[in-house]
């Protein structure tokens, strides 16, 4: 570490270098850590989770009760005992436009946190003021929305992507509240969708037909290409399976970070790396990801490290994988039940995942052993004085007054 | 105190590097699988299929010997193109493939047509696939232009087991006379799972099922069972003090 330090302060390495270095070194150290908690408001399991981009500083979560809840991340007490607090709470009792059924994806509005829509089965989506915690605007559709997602680089559009039981992937646009855009192609339920990072246009939908279709919206044709997991190669399977991505229902959807790889897992116990430009399958192999899941699975991809990790939840726990190497890495454990989603914060390299158990669960990187002077000294002040950081310390103030 | 080592980078562990990169060389990774294909080789038993069948290996038992499977596919591949290995498709689960190497396929195939009218088109099928060719089916188009097969030919192919019928106007390369090893290898796949899971608490140490008797349902050796449950991770391989223990896993379809 102190070489890292001393490279960057002379100029023989990038800025860069020592910032990706530490942040794969937090990420490898993730775990549960008794300091931090999150409020427990839900009372029925955790479907979604989703940290706005501007700040990092609100978690949206969207539970199985129709509830939806915003938490506080930021650490404001100074003490290292924290919990994150439910700032307000979209609740039964105390809303009466709140969703009837499962909250199955929110999304906060990628701009701002003053608006973000949530998506049930109780075949709505609706768009909510924050200030106010009432919808601005409501969609209906015709069967149960499993995923809707908005684009984080649109700058020129507000479509919000949205996949329910018809195998139509449609297109509400925020701005004039219509909803005539739509896609067609699958003919499944389309379990997820996504937005690419990289381009405003290109957007990923997955479906219980097996196929990963890649769409531009700003093309009235079909869509761009299928993923196919042999690569054309027709000879590898059975005829039926031919140009499929997966070998059952394709249910999780996530691009890697820059845009240019786009991660789909599925019922086959698969998950697939390909390449988003050509749609090639980067024949990565991460082994059997086991996989459940009747709806859209709800994974993510580290940002800033070298190399990537993808946290996917497994069972009652959540997998770590090398993003190229495909490599287990560790396993996440600490669920009480099944984990359906989780989530990665860049800035402090943490990770929140929330599950059946009406947990969300704070996993925090290790923080450095103190040195052994250190430790001495901390002692000699005074058994009862809780170590605070030194960056919190009030070296300025004095007893007198 | 924390218990558990902590996982480091690569970039971190400077003085590591240093020393693996001596040791690691391109060459050598390929010949690695080489070696684990022979050493696979070695555990079929030849005798039960009185010596007409080549020596098979599924491509998920290497990765029970190899940690990163990426890089196992990787070399497959290689030895694939190069004509060294043949890759077939067993048709009772979409992710297992068979692997034969490709002197042994060819040895054995003339050694079952001997004597029978269809050595002949066996023969110039043989020439035709093994240095060029590593599909693991062909259409009817194929066949006709690329191959020049008339139809005829492609029925003696089939009846002779080198093809077998994958739907109307394709086939799917096979092993003649492997029904008898799917057959067999389900049933002692079944029986040495059922073992594991009949343990007391549905886990046991490799080395003690190694040394358990086999029922009379598992004709294959119990390494060869090991390393196939092993690699399409039907267990989970925990290492303990006392060596690893293969734990059941549950969900399994099997």
């Amino acid at each position: 570490m102190l070489s890292f330090l001393y490279a960057r302060q002379s100029g023989l390495d990038d800025p860069v270098r020592l910032r990706r270095a530490e942040s794969t070194r937090r990420v490898l150290s993730l775990e549960l850590n008794h300091n931090r908690d999150v409020d427990r408001i839900h009372g029925n399991g955790i479907n979604t989770l989703d940290i706005e981009v501007i700040d990092g500083r609100y978690m949206l979560s969207g539970g199985s009760d129709g509830v939806i809840v915003i938490y506080d991340l930021e650490n404001n007490s100074k003490k290292p005992q924290y919990t994150c607090k439910a700032i307000c709470t979209v609740g039964r009792s105390v809303c009466r436009h709140v969703h009837k059924f499962s909250v199955e994806t929110v999304q906060w509005y990628p701009h701002d946190t003053g608006m973000f829509v949530s998506s049930s089965f109780d075949k709505t989506m609706k768009v909510w003021d924050t200030e106010t915690l009432k919808p601005a605007e409501e969609f209906q559709f015709d069967g149960n929305v499993y995923c809707h997602h908005m684009s984080p680089v649109a700058r020129k559009h507000s479509l919000v992507a949205v996949g329910t039981k018809d195998p139509k992937v449609q297109l509400c646009d925020l701005k004039s509240g219509s909803r005539i855009h739509i896609l067609q192609g699958h003919r499944g339920e389309i379990l997820s969708v996504r937005w690419s990072p990289r381009y405003d246009h290109i957007l990923a939908t997955a479906s219980t037909d097996s196929r990963v279709h890649i769409w531009d919206v700003r093309r009235a044709s079909g869509s761009l290409f299928t993923l196919d997991q042999h690569n054309g190669d027709k000879s590898k399977t059975s005829s039926e399976a031919v140009n499929t991505a997966h070998n059952g229902r394709v249910n999780g959807l996530c691009f890697t970070a820059d845009g240019l790889h786009l991660l789909t897992t599925g019922t086959d116990d698969r998950m697939r790396l390909w390449n988003s430009a050509t749609g090639e399958n980067t024949l990565v192999n991460y082994g059997k990801v086991v996989n459940e899941s009747r709806k859209g699975l709800k994974f993510t991809v580290s940002r800033g490290c070298s190399p990537e990790f993808v946290f996917v939840p497994c069972g009652s726990s959540v997998a770590v994988y090398g993003l190229h190497s495909g490599e287990l890495i560790t396993m996440l454990r600490g669920h009480y039940n099944n984990v359906d989603c989780c989530e990665f914060h860049p800035d402090y390299q943490e990770l929140y995942s929330g599950g059946k158990d009406c947990n969300i669960l704070a996993w925090v990187p290790v923080l450095r052993q103190p040195d052994i002077e250190d430790e001495e000294t901390n002692s000699k002040r005074g058994g009862t004085q809780a170590a605070i950081n030194p960056a919190f310390e009030d070296a300025w103030s004095s007893d007198e007054d | 105190m924390n218990r558990k080592r902590a996982l480091i980078a690569d970039t971190f562990c400077l003085t590591k590097r240093r020393r693996c990169a001596a040791d690691s060389v391109t060459g050598e990774s390929q010949a690695d699988i080489r070696s684990s294909l022979q050493y696979l080789v070695t555990l079929f038993s030849r005798k039960l299929f009185n010596d007409s069948l080549p020596p098979v290996v599924l491509k998920h038992q290497l990765y029970s010997l190899h940690n990163d499977k990426t890089s196992v596919d990787k070399q497959v591949n290689e030895l694939r193109e190069t004509g060294e290995l043949l890759m077939f498709q067993l048709g009772f689960d979409s992710e297992a493939f068979a692997l034969v190497f490709a002197e042994d396929y060819r040895a054995k195939v003339l050694q079952g047509e001997a004597g029978r009218g269809t050595l002949g088109t066996v023969e110039k099928f043989l020439t035709k696939l093994i240095p060029s060719c590593s599909d693991l089916s062909f259409n009817k188009e194929k066949m006709l232009k690329e191959f020049l097969f008339t139809d005829s030919e492609i029925t003696q192919l089939v009846k002779s087991g080198v093809l077998t019928v994958r739907d109307a106007g394709s086939w799917w390369l096979s092993i003649p006379n492997s029904g008898k090893f799917i057959k067999y290898f389900i049933k002692g796949r079944k029986a040495v799972l059922g073992m594991v899971k009949k343990s007391k608490y549905s886990e046991i140490l490799q080395t003690e099922l190694e040394g358990r008797r086999t029922t009379s349902q598992v004709k294959f050796q119990m390494k060869y069972h090991i390393h196939d449950i092993i690699g399409a991770e039907l267990v989970e391989c925990i290492q303990t003090t006392s060596g690893t223990l293969l734990r059941y896993v549950d969900g399994n379809v099997n």
